[in-house]
């Protein structure tokens, strides 16, 4: 864009402003991470005396990210969170891809009908009680698929999958056509390996959506030990349930954990749950991005 | 997006019958005239389009059981729930109950002035960061405060919640320290204070969204012609008339239309928040439509009064939603869908 090349004083000083207003916005953003972060690798015996302001640890310490993976219900959580987001990802990306493919297709009958019926579901949610009845219906209250199946095929990011199927260059699907390919052959072998790019970035939204889910984990699972961590989380942090860490966690024969101050378990129990999210935050920048620029209100 | 699919080519995949062009158009409708000929290209079509409709099965039987099955079950809203099936159909004896209930009127209030503040507090935020951002050249730098912003917008509200209770600890938060480093006094409670909780409410949802939602506003403003930019240079403007005069024109489009949208979720207050800062003291403040369905359905047992508070909830949200929808579309070309 327009180039800076005269700047006067009054604009160097305008410029310093606009920067620390950002800068303070990103410590604003990034202080009460780093904090709690720094608190979980704290020297026990001066957590106490942590600072909220403070994000280097004062000491070091693993004794608090040792005793919380070594917690059976932040191991179960963690296993359950990875089986049941992994499993949702699966099923949506391949259902979502599915029937974008067939909702693509130029001249397939019941199109329009079909795109209606899924638009609708955007708009109205009959709410939660239906939703609890039709869970106890299926048989799946206090079992992980009712929280599984939630918006497995998502509405938003099947729309997302049609467009881009609709670009896909029709001679492409011809030539497969002529090679005798029948329709399975070629969306598995020619649409597919296209959409690389496109089903990266669904099946990025679908792990962050279902990581993240909370809700339904905490309205249909009962049973503790069928939690994903960010329900375990919040009956720790959320709930201050104390006993549920420390605990079970002296039942299961570590001494340490009434030593450890609560605040640090709670940190690290924090930075346990974002820790996925953290490690593929620069594939999620990198297509969310991308996808919020291009992509952004067009209809 | 809809409409336009008669006119695309349809040849593709297709065994010689071409069923969206116009010459397939045109058989079809003179076909309905003999009920043979009709049936015999209903087979066709079949046919020909099996294999797609078997692909989109799981998804379409995902479709009509998660969400409109649920539709089915709201009939509930209307009937007298017991022990032993079947219910009692009761017409709107829920609906009247409900509101004649002073608690639903505080809820409804609650959720009302908590989606206000949010409209009046964190909507324009998401604007001066991109406007602020936009005035950055460097790149490098542009790049790390975006990519710092926007790891909130990917963090869950249980994460969050968690954080602003660290945050906000009378004894070691971070709000708490700085107050008394300051001089403003010991610092108090926020969580359970019903006077503030409606703002750290406002303040978490800023902290999640200001960062992410300014790149919708970024990709507007990068949308604008830069020839008006140098225009506006030669003319001798400052930094704030081209802010002022080139980039708020630019985006005011975009501000219209996610203001509309927003104003179409007047009635969610978003539950995934408020049900992680609520407590017993302060409940009575942010206790919202979905946390009271919540507690009256799940926990109550009021089964068909939660719902009817539900299905009110679901149809004067749908018609904002559609209504900002057809405005946001009249007035800007943008909508929703």
């Amino acid at each position: 864009m327009a180039s800076q090349s005269r700047r006067t004083p009054l604009e160097r000083i305008e410029y310093i402003l606009i920067v620390s207003t950002l800068l303070l916005l990103t410590v604003f953003t990034l202080q009460p991470l780093l904090n709690l972060l720094a608190l979980s690798f704290t020297e026990p015996s001066r957590v106490a005396g942590f600072s909220g302001l403070s994000i280097i640890p004062d000491g070091f310490s693993l004794e608090v990210w040792s005793l919380l993976l070594q917690h059976p219900n932040v191991q179960r959580g963690l296993f359950n969170s990875i089986w049941m987001t992994a499993t949702s990802v699966t099923i949506g990306v391949l259902g979502t891809a599915l029937m974008a493919w067939g909702l693509s297709r130029p001249g397939l009958p019941g199109r329009r009908f079909i795109f209606i019926a899924v638009l609708v579901t955007i708009v109205f949610e009959p709410g939660i009680i239906p939703d609890y009845f039709l869970m106890k219906r299926l048989g799946l209250l206090n079992t992980p698929w009712a929280v599984i199946m939630y918006k497995v095929v998502s509405a938003w990011y099947l729309i997302i999958l049609v467009r881009f199927f609709e670009e896909i260059p029709k001679e492409l699907l011809e030539a497969a056509e002529l090679d005798g390919a029948n329709p399975f052959q070629t969306f598995f072998l020619v649409v597919l390996p296209l959409a690389k790019s496109a089903l990266a970035t669904i099946a990025l939204f679908y792990l962050v959506l279902h990581w993240n889910e909370f809700f339904r984990s905490m309205i249909y699972l009962n049973d503790q030990t069928k939690w994903p961590l960010q329900v375990v989380l919040r009956q720790f942090v959320i709930e201050g349930d104390r006993v549920a860490i420390v605990g079970a966690a002296n039942a299961s024969g570590n001494i340490g954990a009434a030593q450890i101050n609560i605040r640090a378990l709670k940190a690290g129990m924090i930075f346990i749950t974002i820790l996925p999210i953290l490690a593929i935050y620069p594939l999620i920048l990198k297509f969310f991005t991308k996808g919020t620029m291009s992509g952004a209100l067009k209809g | 997006m809809v409409a336009k699919d008669g006119q695309k080519v349809a040849a593709v995949l297709s065994d010689g019958n071409v069923p969206g062009s116009r010459e397939g158009l045109h058989e079809r409708v003179l076909d309905k005239r003999s009920g043979a000929a009709s049936a015999q290209d209903w087979r066709a079509k079949l046919r020909q389009w099996w294999p797609y409709y078997a692909m989109m099965a799981p998804g379409l039987l995902f479709f009509f059981i998660w969400h409109y099955v649920p539709i089915w079950e709201a009939k509930m809203a209307f009937e007298q729930v017991r022990i032993i099936p079947p219910n009692i159909w009761v017409g709107l004896k829920n609906f009247q109950q409900l509101f004649a209930s002073p608690i639903f009127y505080q809820v409804l209030a609650n959720t009302l002035i908590i989606s206000a503040m949010k409209i009046a507090f964190v909507f324009p935020v998401p604007i001066i960061v991109a406007l602020l951002l936009n005035e950055i050249r460097n790149g490098k730098l542009r790049g790390t405060i975006q990519s710092a912003i926007y790891l909130p917008h990917f963090l869950s509200w249980v994460v969050i919640a968690g954080v602003f209770i660290a945050l906000l600890s009378p004894t070691d938060g971070a709000v708490g320290q700085i107050q008394q480093a300051m001089g403003f006094g010991s610092p108090s409670n926020y969580l359970t204070n019903p006077g503030s909780i409606r703002w750290v409410l406002v303040i978490s949802e800023i902290w999640r969204s200001a960062g992410w939602d300014s790149l919708l506003y970024l990709a507007a403003i990068f949308a604008i012609d830069p020839q008006l930019y140098e225009a506006a240079e030669i003319d001798g403007a400052s930094r704030w008339q081209k802010i002022w005069h080139v980039t708020i024109p630019g985006i005011v489009p975009t501000i219209a239309t996610l203001f509309i949208l927003n104003m179409g979720l007047f009635l969610s207050a978003d539950l995934n928040q408020v049900i992680n800062f609520q407590n017993d003291v302060n409940a009575s403040t942010i206790d919202i439509l979905d946390t009271y369905v919540y507690r009256l359905g799940l926990s109550t047992g009021e089964y068909a009064l939660a719902t009817a508070a539900g299905l009110f909830k679901a149809v004067i949200g749908m018609v904002l939603i559609v209504t900002s929808h057809l405005v946001s579309k009249r007035l800007t070309g943008k909508g929703v869908w």
